[in-house]
């Protein structure tokens, strides 16, 4: 009597009923959509997929018969007509009770050992025997996603670009807080955490466009942090990895394209690079955003830097923002005149000299506005093979009130302003007494071509190119322009 | 005589009044003290509730508008933060206070005026925690606070200054309550009343308690850490200061997952006293269940890291945390088959408390079985902060804890007031809280393994997420009604009282052998105790063998039996007849000096040094006034 008998109802009857509702929960999963864990298109997504459905069918046996013996129980030894009888008052039963013990640590013995085999293939580095492995470092920032590849001196931002079916070792870092790097069809996520590097490697065996996410809570704009993985054939990697050393071709003059590209550079250039095709221009790069965060950080109030996504061959891209919208010119124009309305809380808005306006809208007209994003939208690679964007060769007339607004005028302002440099009003009249034993002309030589040599107090050091490239007559033709600055 | 030396000038007259405003400040009686923590916690579930709505109001639909980033950021930092410490573990410290010396048979907690101290520093603290939405900057940075984030550079404000303050006073009230149930439970029994004859609640309060006692000081460290961090600029978490991000989230963790079980071990308490009462039998396997208590709240202690299978701490760390996280599940397992043990072959009443349980078994089930899908870091890098991990834990939590609170709260309802709360009225609020549950709840797995990830104000329209965020909101709502619907069936069934009964449902505990509501004092006799379930068996002693019927279990009861009353009283002090503290304004006035303790930290250094004398004329007092006055 105080025996448990035997259960009510067969494990066949329990298992009938397993099929279809597990079968029917598992339906109700989309693998169509864009961030499904299910449809995958890589193997280790894939493995974790299998490894999930495995354990899903484990516990959907458990939760048939757990769930069935409730529901009998209830049912079957319900109160009938308010029958006071007693059961009899039996205290529990060992052996029953040792036996649904170690059941369990059966079933979760079954389980850990794909989990055990799956740690150690996905987590303990990239494979050496599935191909060459591609190397990619991947930065979250407060929010979108910088893309390094230092074997090819590449570097994009919020789209990345794979080979099909070759590993890819993912260095994974942050400078700000905790983001988390995430393609759930290619594989599950790791965080990028700071002063912590994570390594992640995923291999992506189908070609075509992928959805990523940043998957740990990183501030106001968290929901907006997103990115694009394009799996490429090897073809059309090699391709892309070459065009991202082609620089673009320069636009006509007089072009809605010339007019964008120097309001570009007087307004957006000092956080974000347009032009990193050029061999050093990797190295320059990452020292250009180190040296964005070095000035946010020590100025997060008032910085009118913060970290930017490289815009190189910005025109080839599909989305913006970080993966929040389809690129086009109306959208770009949109993004431009008030980047609140795709994307609250964006740096750019909160410090770009551009935005220091009441309602936060742009201090640009609709005509200016639609010249820099026809100008963004150019950006491809070009005909030629040289770098010819910065490259005013020596021997021509100069123009040094031009070259200072494309090179200078994101930073230095003519009167006394601070943009991100210092206001160049009078400059003429202290550079000779700047540096001991430094001319005036020496000096400005010194700044331009070696910047760091001297850094005025409160300015953050590492933020100014070295201005080399521009040749000894533009160099020349600058200083004396600056000199006349009053 | 020495009692000149004792006496001590006093600030305050000795609380006199018994009711109004007053008697409550200065009250130490065990039952107010609990009836203070059940309301103050329920109107702060009725807050984050409406948290609650607001959020699911948001993700209704695809690029929603109705809320923006950073009310929405505020709003999922304070749902959380208020369900853990402002709801559950307080609404489980209502029952541990009403419950636990009623349970042992004894007249009090150990220490009452400590126990009055832990619920007015619960107060300030909670309304510390709160401050911001008066202020206009509530905090946001997420419950669980992950560095750098929660730090000045990238939050700066008062906002999760708030938070980090409200959190430490908070905990003090905890620890001393946790001190305070250990004492009591250790101390206190009723004659005979051995350890294993305790009842299952009373020894899932003594774990609760130990776990509150060693976990809450390690969320204090954290806490203290921080909150120099924002307030003094120190670096302990500040990465750009070389401060250890992952540090925070191993403290807060190794907190944090003891704290999953002092959040849901009350309710498996709760249950298992509902359970065996309208089944009829005694607790299926007593012992099992209680070491299954024990075993889960020691192995809490070693899988904090699976909150962190993604943070890269390697595959040899996370190997050993999956298999503790597994191993954790067994006596999980083990409790959930003894519940429907006790079930099988009872005479169950289908009663609102009964309903409440059985769903707690389902839900937590559920729960349990989502939960060991995590336990494997390979799959919980594709669940890891998305819906998934957020309907698992609300299984747990809602499905587990309030379900289960909620069942405490209908079977013991007329022992707390005297009457009963309406039955249908309770049915059709079980029926709407377990059908809102499961449609907010349930389409969220789907959403997590759809990639939907947590703590985001607004998704794409092409992601397929439309439907289930709708289906979750509307059943957000229904769960709100069926909430809505107990707040009537207050009103109602005191409106229309149907007087209780000191044992209305044939108790088996020594709760149901005193008055409902019992008198001040508790029982007008210390109860002796010979058997588990010893009121039970006193009233159908044919039942005793049936329960007793081999020679280990006699041995259980025999040596025990042999203890009389008078001999426990020689042992406790001698014949005083009752004895109980005299009301005290000190633990308020403690209270308070505690509190502007803390809002110097969110104001002014000068407002801590007033808050000195406060605190010190608290402590003063209260250690120079005798715990009786002399009569």
């Amino acid at each position: 009597m105080h025996r448990i008998s035997k259960l009510p109802f067969s494990f066949r009857t329990a298992l009938l009923l397993i099929v279809p509702v597990a079968a029917g929960l598992l339906a109700a999963c989309t693998p169509e959509n864009n961030q499904s864990t299910f449809g995958t298109a890589g193997p280790v997504a894939s493995d974790q997929a299998d490894l999930f459905i495995f354990i899903f069918w484990i516990a959907a046996v458990v939760f048939i018969l757990v769930e069935g013996a409730i529901i009998y129980a209830a049912i079957r030894y319900r109160r009938r007509s308010n029958s006071d009888k007693l059961p009899y008052q039996t205290h529990g039963n060992d052996k029953l009770e040792i036996t649904w013990t170690i059941i369990p640590v059966l079933i979760l013995l079954v389980i850990a050992i794909p989990t055990l085999t799956d740690i150690w293939e996905q987590q303990n580095g990239a494979p050496t025997d599935r191909g060459e492995v591609l190397n990619v470092e991947a930065i979250g920032h407060q929010w979108w996603f910088e893309f390094r590849y230092p074997d090819h001196e590449v570097i994009t931002a919020n789209e990345l670009h794979i080979p099909v079916n070759r590993p890819v070792g993912f260095k994974l870092e942050s400078e700000d807080v905790i983001h988390s790097f995430w393609v759930p069809k290619i594989a599950g996520k790791v965080d990028m955490v700071p002063l912590n590097d994570n390594y992640l490697w995923m291999m992506g065996d189908e070609v075509g466009e992928y959805y990523g996410q940043c998957a740990e809570f990183c501030g106001i704009a968290h929901a907006h942090m997103r990115f694009r993985v394009f799996v490429h054939t090897e073809e059309d990697f090699n391709a892309w990895i070459s065009g991202m050393h082609t620089a673009s071709d320069p636009p006509t003059a007089g072009s809605a394209e010339a007019s964008g590209k120097s309001l570009f550079a007087g307004n957006c250039s000092s956080c974000h690079t347009v032009d990193s095709t050029a061999p050093g221009s990797y190295a320059q790069e990452i020292s250009s955003q180190q040296a964005r965060w070095n000035g946010w950080v020590s100025d997060i109030e008032n910085s009118g830097i913060v970290s930017a996504p490289n815009l190189t061959h910005f025109g080839t891209r599909s989305t913006l923002a970080a993966g929040i919208k389809d690129l086009n010119h109306e959208s770009l124009v949109e993004w431009i005149t008030d980047p609140s309305t795709i994307k609250i809380g964006t740096r750019m808005q909160d410090h770009a000299a551009v935005y220091n306006t009441a309602d936060g809208k742009a201090k640009l007209t609709d005509a200016e506005i639609s010249d820099i994003a026809t100008y963004l939208l150019s950006l491809k690679p070009g005909s030629g093979s040289t770098d010819q964007a910065m490259d005013m060769s020596s021997g021509k007339d100069v123009d040094a009130v031009e070259l200072f607004t494309t090179n200078c005028s994101a930073c230095h302002s003519t009167g006394d302003d601070k943009i991100v440099g210092p206001g160049l009003a009078g400059i003429g009249e202290r550079a000779g007494n700047s540096v001991a034993g430094l001319s005036a002309d020496e000096y400005l030589e010194q700044s331009l071509r070696e910047p760091d040599a001297f850094i005025v107090d409160g300015f953050t050091p590492g933020l100014m190119p070295n201005w080399d490239k521009l040749g000894d007559d533009s160099i020349d033709a600058l200083i004396t322009y600056l000199k006349t600055l009053e | 005589m020495t009692t000149n030396a004792l006496t001590f000038p006093r600030f305050f007259p000795r609380p006199q009044s018994e009711t109004g405003i007053w008697g409550w400040i200065g009250t130490v009686d065990h039952k107010r003290i609990g009836t203070l923590y059940g309301i103050t916690s329920f109107l702060w579930f009725l807050v984050a509730g409406v948290e609650a709505l607001l959020i699911r109001v948001q993700l209704a639909s695809a690029e929603n508008t109705f809320i923006g980033p950073e009310f929405y950021n505020q709003l999922f930092t304070m749902h959380g933060t208020t369900m853990v410490f402002l709801v559950i573990m307080p609404l489980s410290a209502a029952f541990f206070n009403w419950l636990i010396p009623l349970q042992i048979g004894a007249r009090d907690v150990a220490f009452p005026r400590l126990n009055a101290l832990s619920y007015w520093v619960f107060l300030f603290g909670s309304l510390i925690m709160n401050a911001g939405w008066i202020t206009g900057d509530a905090p946001n940075g997420g419950w669980f606070g992950y560095a750098p984030n929660s730090g000045v550079t990238f939050n700066p404000g008062l906002g999760m200054t708030y938070w980090v303050v409200g959190l430490n006073i908070l905990g003090v009230a905890s620890i001393a309550a946790g001190l305070n149930f250990i004492i009591t439970i250790i101390n206190m029994r009723a004659p005979g009343m051995s350890m294993f004859k305790m009842p299952v609640f009373t020894w899932m309060t003594l774990v609760t308690s130990v776990l509150l006692v060693l976990a809450m000081p390690i969320l204090a460290v954290a806490g203290i850490q921080l909150q120099t961090d924002r307030v003094y600029g120190t670096h302990f978490f500040n990465s750009l200061a070389g401060g250890d991000p992952v540090m925070w989230q191993h403290i807060f963790w190794l907190f944090g997952h003891p704290e999953v079980y002092i959040l849901i071990l009350p309710a498996m308490g709760i249950v298992s006293e509902v359970l065996p009462t309208f089944s009829r039998k005694p607790l299926f396997g007593y012992a099992f269940v209680v070491f299954a208590g024990i075993v889960i709240g020691f192995m809490g202690w070693f899988v904090w890291s699976h909150h962190m299978f993604t943070v890269g701490l390697g595959p040899a760390a996370n190997t050993a945390f999956a298999m503790s996280t597994m191993l954790i599940a067994v006596p999980t397992g083990v409790k959930i088959f003894n519940w429907i043990g006790t079930m099988w072959r009872g005479n169950i009443q289908l009663n609102t408390a009964m309903l409440f349980s059985i769903s707690f078994i389902a839900m937590f089930t559920i729960g349990g079985l989502s939960g060991v899908m995590h336990a494997s870091p390979p799959t919980d890098s594709q669940q890891q902060d998305t819906y998934f991990i957020v309907a698992h834990f609300h299984y747990v939590l809602v499905g587990g804890a309030l379900l289960g609170i909620f069942s405490g709260i209908y079977f013991w309802w007329p022992k707390f007031t005297g009457w009963f709360l309406n039955e249908k009225l309770g049915i059709a609020n079980w029926a709407l809280m377990l059908i809102g549950m499961n449609l907010q709840f349930g389409p969220q797995h789907w959403l997590g393994m759809d990639g939907m990830p947590r703590r985001i104000y607004t998704y794409a329209e092409n992601m397929g997420w439309e439907g289930s965020n709708l289906a979750a909101s509307i059943g957000g709502f229904i769960l709100g009604f069926g909430i809505l619907l107990f707040m009537i069936n207050i009103v109602y069934s005191r409106m229309n009282k149907k007087i209780a009964p000191a044992d209305p449902w044939d108790g088996r505990t020594l709760e149901w052998s005193t008055s409902s509501p019992p008198p001040v004092h508790d029982f007008d006799e210390i109860p002796v105790v010979v058997y588990r379930d010893d009121f039970w068996f006193k009233k159908h002693p044919e039942t005793i063998s049936e329960y007793y019927h081999n020679d280990h279990d006699v041995e259980d009861i025999a040596p025990s039996a042999t203890q009389t009353a008078e001999e426990h009283e020689d042992d406790h002090g001698g014949h005083e007849g009752i004895h109980l503290p005299d009301k005290s304004y000190y633990p308020f006035i403690l209270g308070v000096g505690i509190a502007i303790f803390g809002i110097g930290f969110l104001t002014n250094t000068y407002v801590i040094a007033a808050g000195v004398p406060i605190f010190l004329w608290g402590m003063l007092g209260w250690s120079m006034e005798p715990v009786n006055d002399p009569t």
